[in-house]
């Protein structure tokens, strides 16, 4: 075939293949362009920084090593391979054109060489996984699709390889063969003779083509991502991880007025560019806890839905059709419903989707739009609203456990303390949570610091009810709240609940509430550290069970660990720090009823396995529910707040 | 203008929401005339005395002998097409909101549920459980809605017992695919948790779904309903329809028997109602104590046999 010719048939196999790709591309990005806005402006070190480590560093697959490395090898491979396409689309047209300088670089395909044989190596242990290991987290993805990808991707890497062999057979390359080890052993299989130049025209052919199919098939599969995936790490949330958008009631324009999401057309752009990025992997579903007790969530599950949901109806509402209701079209109740909120899903994943924020928008929208919620979590809310608790308790009782304690009740008009203890409706209300707060504000005092509470003035965060996706109540909480602690001059706030905590913390700024706030667990380590508190060192067997709010929404996991070291024998659990298990509470499931196995349970059989006798907590939910577990299961453990244990360590002085 | 009302009926009375929701829809105003249907196996359940509406249709058709909530949709949009109701109306109950529910999906026209008023084709109505009234406008040439129970109160009519007429309504395959097949009663033995005086509860100390004998056996002396916590149901050794707690049954009994029930907080939100709580329990740490009137430190499962043995001996005595 002549230059022209050739250069002909790569044109027009070039222009059918990018028409296809843009006719595609540009429908997705109009489905995208249908969301309604968030704010992911700004940031741009944090976001430069995700893209570093996130994307080329690939840090969440690295999370799980084989399987990580599996995909960095396919993916470095893919970007040192790049300018390959270019020297390949050159060399299709005339077998004696090569790119500039690069193309004569002995360094640069000793690099080809050497990312070949890893992509081979990361395509066939794929495979190994896929069809021998056979991982339960792709119970659900489109495991075919998957399969084609990486034919394509192994098809692309030989032909390259059997090019460049038969380019040295020839002595077309430019570049000193004695670089490329791999394709220079391979030279050895072929000739200088006709037979060789019409292999290694297939070849570039082959390897060309087998490009423009892949770069076609992309955006019609999972494997999109390899497109989005980039740009949804680059708009992933910069903010604090445990703070959810509010939605903005007082909005002057009530057509604009969102409540979560009920069709499509009311998901952000982001949470649409969400969906078109998972590629199915199931990390999220593998750390799910409802999905490992049975449940119908898989975080996997729920993206997939509403990616085929966005799909299947996004080409008829960009022409003027109604987008039709998300639940139960794309995903059903049960599964809006058994989310905790753990963010573990969020955690893992290596194209920064954000499950939970998908779940609370469902929510808001069933919760506000359609008054549709499990009716046993009804009674929270409302008590919520009417008693500034969730359990309906008299506000009158609430600084009742500080009977016999000299805690200072902050009454209005007195003057700010140093730091305000914000108790937490559990730590106040439920008697084994109660042991917490005695114990907290026993240390705290015998440290000598000047600290105060709310009594009956502070009032339930509204956390529950903005997980349940009762945005509405929550905002009259905060707004209440914030009243209150900007009444009483309060500036640095400590508390035992890392829901409290995480609401003072990260939300409430949302309202004009700006506060230091730190755990009890964080102070606590401090006056340690300080030697204020001295306990004796001790024997004791603990395990220290990270709360999903403390630890892996806020980054606090040093602090409890500290104290649990100063005062026992510490053992890790299987899942900690980040990769914590949730013990079944969150997402206000302390109000709800649990169908099939117990998350609590769960947790609790994994703290025995530990050998520990003592299985140490810091949030107040943690404590009922693994205290709950442990019976339910028949263990022994002893379930007690960090404050307790440390409590009673100075007891003992 | 014809207004079209659903009416249920126990054993051939109509009851207390349908009685609402048709004093509601003959204050609809305009001169309006106001039909009532109701749907029964046999003409003989047509009802009697005054009603307040115009005219009472009875539906005939042996699938309405149980529960056939399509079915009966089916009648009241055959119904409602002969008379050309501009309105439909039915009760805020459980059944009613279903059949209107199905009236809707028939007619494809939006349904407004528990309404409180109605005026000029704007509705009021209760949302979020009862902390919220919505004002609704409904654009539909329908108007379907259900009243919520207990929002008007029930007017009995005056005058004459409005004509009654009899008809056998059209009813597709689909609308008779469901049938009662079988009825069962509901596993506690009469005494409603909810409304019983007398509660006898176990918890997780009752250690098996066997261990609620000696519970069952006091509860029976007492005429008290038996409950459990939220670890009983849990473990799987009662139903869900005994848990007492805040994300169960909440009860309101003269005297609470808490046998072998730690006292979590969600529970203690289900039965602060009581009056009076007897604690059982081996713990004396046990948080229930603190919200217990009186306690008894002990294995349930030698403390309330012993009881029951001395309410025989005195009764017997």
């Amino acid at each position: 075939m002549s230059t022209a010719l050739s250069a002909v048939a790569l044109l027009a196999a070039l222009a059918v293949a990018t028409a296809l790709f843009a006719r595609r591309a540009h429908l997705l990005y109009r489905i995208v362009r249908l969301g309604k806005p968030t704010d992911r402006s700004g940031d741009l070190g944090r976001r430069t920084k995700a893209e570093a480590t996130v994307v080329l560093g690939q840090r969440k697959l690295l999370q799980r090593i084989v399987p990580g490395l599996v995909h960095a090898f396919v993916f470095w491979g893919f970007i040192v391979l790049a300018p390959t396409i270019v020297m390949a689309l050159l060399g299709a047209v005339d077998a004696d054109w090569t790119f500039p300088w690069l193309g004569h670089q002995g360094w640069y395909f000793l690099l080809v060489d050497l990312f070949c044989v890893l992509v081979l190596v990361g395509v066939v242990s794929a495979f190994g996984i896929r069809k021998v290991q056979r991982p339960a987290r792709f119970e659900g993805s489109h495991l075919r699709e998957a399969d084609v990808i990486l034919g394509l991707i192994a098809l692309i890497v030989t032909t390259l390889l059997g090019w460049h062999a038969t380019q040295i057979a020839l002595g077309l390359n430019e570049w000193p063969a004695g670089w490329s080890p791999v394709s220079d052993t391979l030279s050895g299989l072929f000739g200088d003779g006709e037979t060789t130049e019409a292999f290694e025209r297939a070849f570039v052919w082959l390897h060309v083509l087998t490009i423009l199919v892949f770069l076609v098939y992309l955006p019609y599969s999972k494997h999109l991502h390899i497109a989005t995936a980039g740009i949804n790490v680059w708009f992933g949330r910069t903010r604090a991880r445990g703070r959810l958008e509010p939605l903005d009631f007082e909005i002057e324009d009530e057509s604009a007025l969102r409540l979560g999401a009920g069709t499509l057309v009311d998901m952000t752009w982001k949470q649409m560019l969400d969906t078109m990025s998972c590629t199915e992997c199931g990390r999220c579903q593998d750390v799910c806890p409802a999905w490992a007790t049975g449940k119908d969530l898989s975080p996997k599950l729920l993206i997939m839905g509403l990616r085929d949901r966005l799909f299947a109806e996004g080409p008829a509402v960009l022409g003027g059709g109604e987008a039709t209701a998300l639940v139960p079209g794309a995903v059903t109740d049960e599964v809006v419903w058994d989310c905790v909120t753990c963010g573990a899903c969020v955690h893992e994943c290596p194209v920064s989707i954000e499950h939970v924020d998908h779940v609370v928008d469902l929510r808001r929208h069933l919760v506000m739009s359609e008054s549709r919620f499990p009716t046993e979590a009804g009674t929270m809310l409302r008590d919520v609203g009417r008693s500034s608790n969730p359990w309906g308790k008299a506000q009158s009782e609430r600084a009742a456990w500080a009977d016999g304690l000299d805690v200072r009740v902050l009454e209005p008009g007195d003057p700010a303390p140093e730091i305000l203890y914000w108790v937490g409706c559990a730590a106040s209300f439920d008697e084994r949570a109660r042991a917490t707060a005695r114990a907290t504000a026993t240390l705290l005092l015998h440290a000598g610091l000047d600290v105060a509470i709310l009594g009956p003035r502070e009032s339930c965060t509204g956390d529950p009810a903005r997980r349940m996706g009762d945005e509405f109540t929550f905002q009259e909480q905060a707004r209440q709240n914030v009243g209150t602690l900007g009444d009483a001059g309060v500036t640095r706030i400590v508390t035992s609940c890392p829901h409290c905590f995480n609401t003072l913390g990260n939300e409430y700024g949302d309202f004009g509430g700006d506060y230091e706030v730190v755990h009890h667990t964080e102070l606590l380590a401090e006056l340690l550290a300080d030697g204020r508190l001295q306990p004796p060192v001790g024997e004791e067997a603990i395990t220290y069970h990270d709360s999903c709010y403390l630890a892996r929404h806020n980054d606090v996991l040093a602090a409890p660990r500290e104290i649990v070291s100063r005062i026992g024998r510490p053992l890790e659990m299987a899942r900690s720090g980040k990769r914590t298990f949730c013990c079944g509470a969150g997402g206000a499931h302390m109000w709800m009823e649990e169908r099939g196995s117990a998350i609590n349970e769960e947790r609790a059989r994994e703290a025995a396995a530990t050998g520990a006798d003592t299985l140490a907590v810091a949030c107040p939910f943690c404590t009922m529910m693994l205290d709950d577990g442990v019976k339910q299961t028949g263990g022994e453990l002893r379930v007690a707040d960090v404050a307790v244990l440390l409590a009673e360590a100075l007891e003992r002085v | 203008m014809t207004a079209l009302v659903y009416l249920e009926q126990t054993d051939g009375a109509v009851d207390e929401p349908s009685l609402q929701a048709a004093t509601m829809a003959s204050s609809l105003g305009g001169g309006a005339e106001v039909h009532a249907v109701v749907a029964a196996d046999t003409a003989a359940l047509a009802p009697a005395g005054p009603l307040p509406v115009d005219a009472v249709q009875v539906a005939v058709h042996e699938a309405f002998g149980s529960y056939a909530p399509l079915a009966v949709a089916e009648a009241v949009v055959e119904l409602a097409g002969r008379l050309g109701a501009t309105c439909v109306v039915g009760p805020g109950t459980e059944r009613g909101n279903e059949v209107l529910a199905h009236v809707a999906a028939l007619l494809d026209l939006p349904l407004a549920a528990n309404c409180v008023a109605v005026a000029d084709g704007g509705v009021t109505r209760v949302r979020w459980g009862g902390s919220l009234l919505e004002e609704a406008r409904v654009d539909a040439p329908t108007l379907l809605l259900t009243v919520q129970p207990h929002a008007v109160a029930a007017e009995p009519g005056a005058g004459d017992p409005p004509s009654v007429e009899t008809f056998t309504p059209t009813l597709s395959d689909a609308a008779l695919a469901l049938r009662v097949v079988e009825r069962v009663g509901a596993a506690t033995g009469g005494v409603s948790l909810a409304d019983a005086r007398v509660v006898v509860s176990g918890g997780r100390g009752a250690g098996s779904e066997e261990g609620f004998a000696p519970i069952e056996e006091l509860a029976e002396l007492l005429e008290a309903a038996v409950g459990c916590s939220r670890a009983v149901t849990m473990a799987g050794w009662r139903p869900h329809t005994d848990q007492v707690g805040q994300t169960g049954t909440k009860i309101a009994p003269e005297i609470y028997i808490a046998c072998g029930i730690s006292g979590a907080t969600q529970h203690m939100a289900g039965c602060k109602g009581a009056k009076r709580i007897l604690a059982i329990n081996a713990d004396r740490e046990a948080p229930i104590l603190q919200s217990a009137d009186y306690a008894v430190i002990g294995d349930l499962h030698e403390v309330v046999p012993a009881i029951s043995a001395a309410i025989r001996a005195a009764r017997s005595g």
